[in-house]
């Protein structure tokens, strides 16, 4: 085995480092002091981005199971870029709740090689080992602050139900196993090409038990339930680094498995793959419009892009794997954003995070609301803002692949999407807070995250070609 | 290289917000903002003017054109041009917008900073939409125009502007999400038939839509155009946007947005889709009728004049929609003509309105009474701007109502009759508000005080006035660039129709209304 072999792993491997060191850092850190932790963090995710950059174009494997194709790379950027927002907008967050520093960014850079694996693996059992390792992450994530009831109940509900849902998608790894005597997805594809002609119950329970849990892990309705608990109760920039991160890596992995391994049994569980996309853009988007809470509110709105991705999986042609990979760009880029301003408007003595809280914002703090405005028109979709190119691209993937209804499904929930963000520009613009809240100071770095967003939502939405062309190449070499 | 001179009328403004955002806000630095946002709205206004003179009257194709690739993998490009269709409804953006923020010099109070920058944004916008040749640019210009004009509604309209604005943003964004879903088929439809994606408007007029997509691509298109324009029974959000926008978000509105609605149908759903337009033209026409006389018949009961106003509108533009739907030289060309007409007359006549709620603070007709004595100078512009609206010969209004009448008569007589019947009801609705405003005693005193126009007022209505008499007396002056460009446009509906019907066993219109031929184009 010569070193290259290795090479498909660096890029998890710089982030693995890095979270070794914060852990490592903490341990000798006197309490009291402080420790530029989160730098050693933007250090191994920036190794982690130069080493996807080497690796473009070499479709590099290592041990044959982790397989660093372009799909995969562009997967890590993506994670990478939420990544370095998410650690510069936890920095205040950290310091006014007095999390431990330490921890708090070990368990984030865990999380990211976690999905960074999730997101190369090309074996079933690979891949439920990156899941468990981004789900351990993300659970204590969920949880860190630990003398917060809602906290505890949010990470406890997360865990329980994330549990629930790995068991599923393990016991789906053991059907596959026993069908086709291979969990690496390659071999996979090829006996269940050779048996598709007439599926057996086997295969089709392999099929849905991988379903139930992939669509757990990116929150699918009906397997939503735990979203909005989990992501109210969690910090607004662990909520914001969780939403986009486990997508963008659960996504990645369902293309693989779905669009690759289950290809030749498209014909039967694309139908039930239709009904979940359209169930979970419609119920995501009018359960949204009747929260009261911005981070459940936009918890449903997550839950409704999820249904956007599938919509783009559902259609299952080359147009559709792109806007997947757009698409979660895109998303990430706004949500991160978005729980980025709810974090700084967080202060010790109370969230702030309900819709009243926002009445005024605008004049109290016009670039925190002109921003919060631009992540929502993006969300939203309005053009010219990232979130447009986005939803342009999946719908006309569904429109390529001939599924007119669920393009109109999407597109009308999205009119309905767009009247719930606005509830919160309403708020913001058009209305005046009766009791002004004391805002924090916002620190420079966390300023600058929520200004890079910005300007990448305007960048993806105004000159989207190279940002596409990579897109359209990175699935070119893998499917 | 030819200077791009649509591209800067699309960026002057953009860059005008951009200096503007790095003025601080502040009472102190209003009177600057607001002659940033001036001069620049003036330039940009000079700068149609010279796409004007420089305009070719004689040629009906796109001028100016300038193409770059934007997104190529999808065929999408940067593609701009003009014609005489969108010629004037450019010169009408860049006219009304400077005299929207002058309208706004001392009614906004606050914020004054953003506000232009939002009209700025809006009026970038609107250009980008009448001179996209590109469906995907068209698409996104049409779509971010909503968020300025949102942010004005909801933040300086008056008390029920929440409501308003979301209603606006939300009516628009449905129809025009399914319009998107429509352009997205269209360009699939061209990847089967060459090969390759493409947004492109000249390609697409080439493309061989199947009827029955054109049946459901037009209704998509026309939907989204009959909700702006917007024809009954899509009206609701507008008497609500008009009403609760101040006066400069009216003024647009009515003079510009509302055009969208009828530029796209003349642009886009005709000559796209022939064949489905055929088909659904009477029944356009019928909604067009009963808007017209609904319309009417609402205005005359409203007791606010801004209520009036916007519902006024609604009959206005159904003429527009009953030229576009009688699909001959006349009706179209009326119909463009009236688009003019209605900006340049619904504009004078909210910025009168919102003169006359500026100095009362109120906009009900039986507050006022007796005007004539106390402020005859806005009495008298008010009257132009009346006669304008109603459609007096000699000025703006008539050359396109009779234009418009004209054309559907030749296309069916009964339904002129019906439409003639709005020209009757507009000099009633407006006849009467305007007798309980200006004549009779001064019956409340309040109404004694009241100041006459100022300099300000006079520069906004003077160009109103004289464009309106202009545009009644000199009507081929403005009629003289549109027509070459109706003729083509026309010629690709009849032909493509035509041919579409023959090549699918002439089955799909079940009742064919004979229709009368088009001397005009047998040249």
């Amino acid at each position: 085995m010569s070193l290259a072999s290795l090479n498909a792993i660096v890029p998890m491997a710089c982030v693995t480092a890095a979270a070794i060191a914060a852990m490592t850092a903490e341990a000798f850190r006197v309490p009291g002091e402080r420790m530029p932790i989160g730098p050693l963090g933007v250090i191994g995710l920036i190794g982690a981005a130069i080493a996807s950059v080497a690796l473009w174009n070499h479709h590099a494997s290592s041990f044959g199971v982790v397989v660093a194709d372009n799909f995969g790379l562009f997967v890590t950027g993506i994670l990478v870029v939420i990544g370095l927002l998410s650690l510069a907008l936890s920095a205040p967050t950290i310091e006014r709740e007095g999390l431990p520093q330490g921890e708090y960014y070990a368990m984030l850079l865990f999380a990211v090689a976690g999905m960074m694996l999730m997101a190369t693996a090309t074996d079933l059992i690979v891949i439920f080992l990156a899941l468990e390792l981004l789900s351990l992450a993300v659970y204590v994530l969920t949880g860190i602050r630990r003398d917060s009831p809602a906290a505890t109940e949010a990470a406890f509900k997360y865990f329980l139900l994330g549990a629930f849902s790995s068991a599923f998608f393990l016991y789906g790894i053991a059907f596959t196993y026993g069908l086709t005597g291979s969990t690496r997805l390659d071999r996979v594809g090829s006996l269940i090409a050779a048996q598709a002609m007439a599926p057996t119950p086997m295969q089709l329970l392999a099929v849905g038990l991988l379903f139930v849990g992939f669509a757990f892990k990116v929150s699918a309705v009906p397997f939503h339930m735990w979203t909005p608990d989990a992501y109210e109760g969690a910090p607004p920039p662990v909520t914001g680094f969780m939403s986009t991160g486990v997508k963008a890596a659960a996504f990645a992995a369902f293309v693989r498995v779905f669009l690759a391994a289950f290809e030749p049994l498209r014909a039967d569980w694309w139908a039930i793959a239709w009904i979940v996309a359209a169930a979970t853009m419609i119920v995501g988007t009018v359960v949204g419009v009747v929260q009261d809470n911005v981070k459940r509110m936009l918890a449903y709105s997550s839950i409704a892009h999820g249904g956007y991705v599938l919509l783009a999986i559902v259609s299952a042609s080359d147009v559709g794997k792109g806007a997947v990979l757009f698409y979660l760009l895109s998303y990430a880029v706004a949500n991160v954003g978005a729980f980025g301003v709810i974090g700084l408007l967080e202060t010790a003595e109370r969230p702030n995070d309900r819709l009243r809280d926002f009445a005024g914002l605008w004049n109290q703090h016009p670039v925190l609301a002109a921003l919060m405005t631009i992540f929502l028109l993006s969300l939203g979709g309005f053009p010219p803002s990232a979130g447009f190119i986005a939803k342009w691209y999946v719908f006309s993937a569904a429109v390529k692949s001939g599924y007119y209804w669920l393009a109109i499904i999407g597109v009308l929930s999205s009119v309905v999407s767009v009247f719930f963000y606005l509830r919160i520009v309403v708020m913001m613009y058009m209305e005046d807070s009766e009791r002004p809240v004391q805002l924090p100071a916002v620190p420079p770095i966390a300023a600058a995250a929520l200004i890079v967003s910005a300007i990448l939502v305007f960048y993806l939405g105004v000159l989207p070609a190279p940002v596409l062309e990579w897109a359209a190449a990175s699935i070119s070499t893998i499917f | 290289m030819q200077f791009p001179i649509l591209t800067f009328l699309i960026v002057l403004p953009i860059a005008g917000a951009i200096l503007l955002l790095f003025v601080r806000d502040g009472e102190r630095n209003a009177p600057l903002i607001r002659n940033v946002a001036l001069v620049v709205s003036v330039l940009v206004f000079g700068e149609t003017l010279l796409l004007w003179s420089r305009f070719n009257p004689g040629s009906g194709d796109f001028q100016f054109v300038e193409r770059h690739a934007w997104i190529p993998s999808f065929g999408i490009s940067y593609f701009v041009g003009v014609d005489g269709i969108s010629l004037l409804l450019l010169v009408l953006t860049g006219f009304l917008t400077p005299l929207a923020l002058l309208s706004s010099w001392e009614s906004v109070h606050k914020k004054m900073k953003a506000f232009c920058v939002f009209i700025l944004l809006l009026e970038s916008a609107m250009m980008g939409v009448f001179v996209s040749l590109d469906l995907f640019l068209f698409y996104v210009f049409w779509d971010a125009m909503l968020i300025p004009m949102y942010f004005l509604i909801g933040i300086w309209g008056y008390d029920r502007r929440v409501y308003a604005a979301v209603k606006f943003i939300l009516y628009t964004m449905t129809g025009s999400v399914l319009m998107l879903v429509a352009i997205l088929g269209l360009a699939y439809l061209h990847n089967t038939a060459t090969g390759r994606y493409s947004f492109d408007l000249l390609a697409m007029y080439d493309l061989q839509v199947p009827p029955a997509a054109q049946m459901w691509f037009f209704l998509a298109f026309a939907l989204a155009f009959a909700i702006k324009v917007p024809i009954f029974p899509f009206h609701t959000w507008l008497p609500d946007a008009h009403v609760e926008a101040p006066t400069a978000g009216s003024v647009i509105l009515a003079g510009v947005l509302l055009k969208m609605g009828t530029y796209g149908l003349v642009r886009f759903a005709f000559p796209l889709f022939p064949t489905a337009a055929a088909l659904f033209a009477p029944y356009l026409a019928a909604l067009a009728v009963v808007s017209i006389i609904y319309g009417a018949l609402v205005a005359m009961v409203q007791p606010d004049m801004k209520k009036l106003v916007a519902y006024s509108s609604v009959s206005h533009l159904g003429f527009v929609v009953l030229g576009i739907a009688a699909m001959n030289t006349q009706g179209v060309q009326g119909a463009v003509y009236q688009m003019l007409n209605h900006g340049v007359s619904t504009g004078g006549l909210f910025l009168i309105v919102g003169m006359l709620s500026d100095r009362r603070h109120t906009r009900l007709i039986a507050e006022y009474g007796g005007l004539k004595k106390v402020v005859p100078h806005l009495v008298a512009a008010f009257m132009i701007v009346t006669l304008s609206s109603i459609g007096l010969p000699g000025l703006n209004g008539f050359v396109g109502e009779f234009l418009i009448l004209l054309g559907a008569f030749r296309w069916n007589p009964r339904v002129a009759a019906l439409a003639a019947t709005g020209v009757v009801l507009s000099a009633t609705y407006m006849l009467w508000m305007f007798q309980r405003v200006n004549y009779g005693p001064v019956t409340n005193e309040k109404n004694a005080v009241l100041r006459d126009l100022q300099p300000r007022e006079w520069a906004v209505l003077i160009p109103i006035v004289a464009i309106a008499v202009l545009m009644g007396v000199l009507p081929n002056l403005f009629l003289r660039p549109i027509e070459p460009s109706v003729e083509r446009m026309l010629d690709q509906v009849h032909r493509h129709g035509v041919r579409a019907q023959l090549g699918s066993s002439a089955g799909i219109r079940p009742n064919p209304k004979p229709r009368i031929p088009n001397p005009e184009r047998s040249e």
